[in-house]
């Protein structure tokens, strides 16, 4: 049975609920009155307790094929298997938004769980929090509702895009909604802090986690999104600059920024502003993003104003802007640093050197994306932004932040002299000087790929420098092996290793990015039998097989691909046509290995079995998903420490974490 | 908060303004340059519009967009040529490259509503495609519900 009768209702309660709990936890907040502002709390949870009703009631519709309501029957079909049937959720725009509310609304309820007094932050992180979740709630009821009603119930639905019928798809956009709803509670923490002037690093302590985690959904909800792009769309690419893709980049962007600073801050009280700003940053642009992917600004720059939502979604976005500079505007006085640079060569300017990195391939990134947008609105004139813009500014900022990733750790906080300096980076120099030469004596010519090969080699020995610094010291203090010695380093240290070991991960995906450089593209129209060549392979079109099951005809081309006359894989890419849909869909078929992919796709059949065949090259591109799974054992490191206890007064000095290797 | 006697120091002051400055110029020149690199920023016409065009301007890739004419998409091996129309001119297009699925599905199910960007030249006669990117239907379906 369904229960999609109880979503709305469930809504307007939760609708209700939240513009009680804005307005208790304001009252609260205003006038210091513990009992109103818990009285806003609890208004919180019970709202999100409703709207996670509506959720489940979306669900139960789209499991029991409720065809009455209109998203269901737009987004799913009785012959859709289980999995997809959930991926329904967020595969439509209303559906989406209801996803983001659910865990907005959970996100808060978790953050605030513990009831706290007026005086402390909470109480404005729950106006603020209240105040996202309300605008959320509005656009459920009314441009966005999920639970608008059919007159004339279909027997079955339009089913859900084949496109987004991809294992990936189950997860990349619960994890992208995962990293762009948590950074709320370290957003409303800080709006909080300004609010209270309690700017001291506690709440950075408070929502590290919370920052963490987000950032970890986020980052690796792009890989996923990339290694769907990858194995699904078919143009042997991961990345193509396209608006949403970019969308999801700038939040994550700004937020490594934040991420990097917020040490400076808590180590040595240092760039208040500037953490403010860059997490107001990343929250606003985690909420362009999903405008920007819902308001049919995407597909063309015409339909700018059109969507039903884009009215909604321009003016809270300025709010928030204008209301969060004028916030940190209003708090300058008491945002002044306690400490300055000492040097030149330190710690410290290091990470600055980081800040500036990430916040100018933010706007580089930005810029391209809205440039359309301020050329037709200033001009009249209708431009595009290709993929050669993002490319020639990302790849120089993006080769000097990997050197930045094995340098920074190298030099110590306030100041070093130039010689213990030197002899820090010389083994790693050796090796980024190794990485150069021998390519390059091999027959290499991209400059661009030598200077990343010797960055990533420059950075990994750096890395495992530290590694092997940080478990010397357990070795030798307490007589253990290598590998114990390391994972006493790592254990005790999560926070330092975690983040190196995320660190290694970044160094193996920029050497699966330089590795494109050599990619190679061929593509042949083949008659059954006829082969074609691509880099060191030749691929011969064996023959089609056809197949035949419930959801779809199958077409499959059987390919050979031998290298110095022996056949080395077969490939079995397919096309074929899924019947609910009536639509045509690729099926790649990568050999994929350290070295290299070998990635073939068929993109037309004619009637006599001929096939349009194109195939690709993609050296290194392996070490991307790798890589990424090395980030994601990072991750778990550093989200495995102990939250911090939060200070019950503001903390008069910075603490200093142990450090394992004293410098 | 007591100010840090560092930053009131002019001379390191100064420094941080001039060192802020020269970060930023770095950035708008490497903006600045990027856009200039060939194909970065390409302009977007109507058939209307790109029919206008003189065909000596044929080496910078533009990009158009229009609704695909029906009955008038032809595939032979890998080259495919079908018109695009914005409501007054139609156009020719023709491309080696191959065509997104969508395309096709939109095609074989006879849909006259499919809206393509392409990405190319003009050679006076027809535009020479490397790269056609079409409109999602489901996301047609959804907008017009």
């Amino acid at each position: 049975m369904s229960l999609g009768g109880l979503g709305r209702p469930a809504l307007v309660a939760a609708f209700f609920l939240m513009a009680l709990a804005v307005g208790f936890s304001l009252w609260g907040a205003l006038r210091r009155k513990n009992a109103a502002a818990e009285a806003g709390r609890r208004a919180l949870t019970a709202g999100a307790g409703f709207v996670g009703v509506a959720g489940l009631a979306l669900v139960s519709a789209l499991f029991a094929h409720d065809f009455s309501l209109e998203y269901v029957t737009n987004y799913s079909s009785r012959a859709l298997s289980r999995g997809y049937t959930m991926a329904a959720l967020w595969g439509g725009m209303e559906g989406s938004l209801l996803f983001w509310t659910v865990l907005l609304t959970l996100f808060a309820a978790l953050a605030l769980r513990r009831p706290g007094g007026t005086t402390s932050m909470r109480g404005w992180a729950t106006v603020v929090l209240s105040g996202i979740s309300l605008f959320f709630l509005l656009l459920l009821l009314f441009p966005a509702n999920p639970f608008r009603v059919l007159a004339d119930v279909p027997a079955d639905g339009n089913g859900l895009n084949p496109l987004l019928q991809s294992p990936g798809m189950l997860i990349h956009p619960p994890l992208l909604y995962t990293g762009f709803v948590a950074f709320s509670v370290p957003f409303a923490f800080g709006m909080a802090a300004l609010a209270t002037k309690r700017l001291d690093g506690n709440w950075l302590k408070q929502t590290r986690r919370w920052t963490l985690f987000a950032w970890s959904a986020l980052s690796i909800g792009i890989v996923l999104g990339g290694a769907w792009a990858y194995t699904e769309l078919g143009w042997g690419g991961y990345w193509a600059w396209d608006p949403v893709e970019n969308a999801s980049f700038m939040p994550w962007l700004t937020a490594t920024a934040y991420l990097h600073s917020v040490v400076i801050q808590e180590k040595r009280g240092m760039f208040k502003v500037w953490n403010l700003s860059l997490i107001l940053a990343t929250y606003v642009l985690a909420v362009f993003g999903t405008f920007l992917t819902r308001s049919g600004i995407l597909s063309s720059i015409h339909t700018f104003t059109e969507g039903p939502i884009g009215r909604w979604f321009l003016p809270f976005l300025a709010a928030m802007l204008i209301g969060g500079l004028a916030m940190i505007a209003s708090r300058l006085d008491a945002l002044k640093s306690k400490n300055s640079f000492d040097s030149l060569l330190s710690r410290e300017s290091a990470f600055l050197a980081n800040n500036v990195l990430f916040l100018a391939a933010a706007f580089a990134v930005l810029w391209g994306t809205i440039y359309p947008i301020l050329m037709e609105a200033v001009s009249g004139v209708r431009v595009a932004v290709g993929p050669p813009f993002f490319n020639s500014v990302f790849i120089p900022i993006g080769l000097a932040l990997i050197g930045l990733t094995g340098l920074g750790p190298l030099i110590a906080w306030r100041r070093m002299n130039k010689k213990a300096f030197f002899r820090m980076v010389r083994v790693p120099l050796i090796a980024g000087a190794v990485a150069v030469v021998a390519p390059a004596a091999a027959g290499v010519r991209s400059t661009g790929a030598l200077i990343a090969f010797a960055l990533c080699a420059f950075t990994f020995t750096a890395i495992i420098g530290e590694f092997v610094r940080g478990s010397r010291v357990h070795r030798s203090r307490e007589q253990l092996g290598w590998a114990s010695a390391l994972g006493r380093a790592l254990m005790r240290n999560r926070r330092r290793y975690g983040g190196y070991v995320v660190h290694l991960g970044v160094v193996l995906i920029v050497l699966g990015f330089a590795g494109s450089a050599f990619r190679v593209e061929r593509s042949a129209h083949l008659a059954q039998g006829q082969a074609m060549q691509v880099g060191d392979y030749t691929l011969r079109y064996e023959r089609l097989t056809r197949g035949d099951t419930p959801e779809k005809q199958i077409f499959q081309a059987n390919i050979s691909a031998s290298r110095g006359g022996e056949v080395v894989e077969t490939l079995e890419p397919q096309r074929n046509l899924h019947k609910v849909q009536q639509q045509f869909q690729s099926e790649v078929a990568i050999a994929t290995g350290p070295v290299e992919d070998l990635y073939v796709v068929v993109t037309a059949i004619d009637p006599d079995g001929a096939a349009s065949v194109r195939a690709f090259v993609n050296p290194l591109t392996w070490w991307i998903w790798m890589g990424a799974a090395l980030m994601a054992v990072g991750m778990s490191v550093l989200l495995s420490e102990r939250p911090a206890r939060p200070a019950p007064a503001p903390a008069p000095a910075p603490v200093r974490r142990p450090a394992v290797a004293a410098r | 908060m007591q100010p840090a006697p560092a930053s009131a120091d002019p001379k390191r002051r100064a420094k941080f303004w001039i060192g802020g400055g020269v970060i930023l110029l770095s950035l708008v020149a490497l903006v600045g340059w990027a856009m200039g690199r060939p194909n970065s920023t390409s302009f977007f016409y109507t058939p209307s519009e790109i029919v206008e065009l003189p065909a000596t301007a044929g080496s910078e890739e533009y990009r158009v967009n229009g609704k695909v004419v029906p009955d008038t998409v032809q595939r032979d091996g890998l080259r495919t040529s079908f018109d695009i129309s914005d409501g007054a001119t139609a156009l020719a297009v023709t491309t080696e490259q191959p065509l997104p699925d969508a395309f096709w599905t939109a095609m074989a199910n006879g849909s006259s509503e499919v809206e393509v960007v392409a990405r190319g030249r003009y050679d006076g006669a027809a535009f020479q495609a490397s790269e056609v990117l079409a409109k999602c239907p489901s996301k047609f379906k959804a907008k017009a519900a």
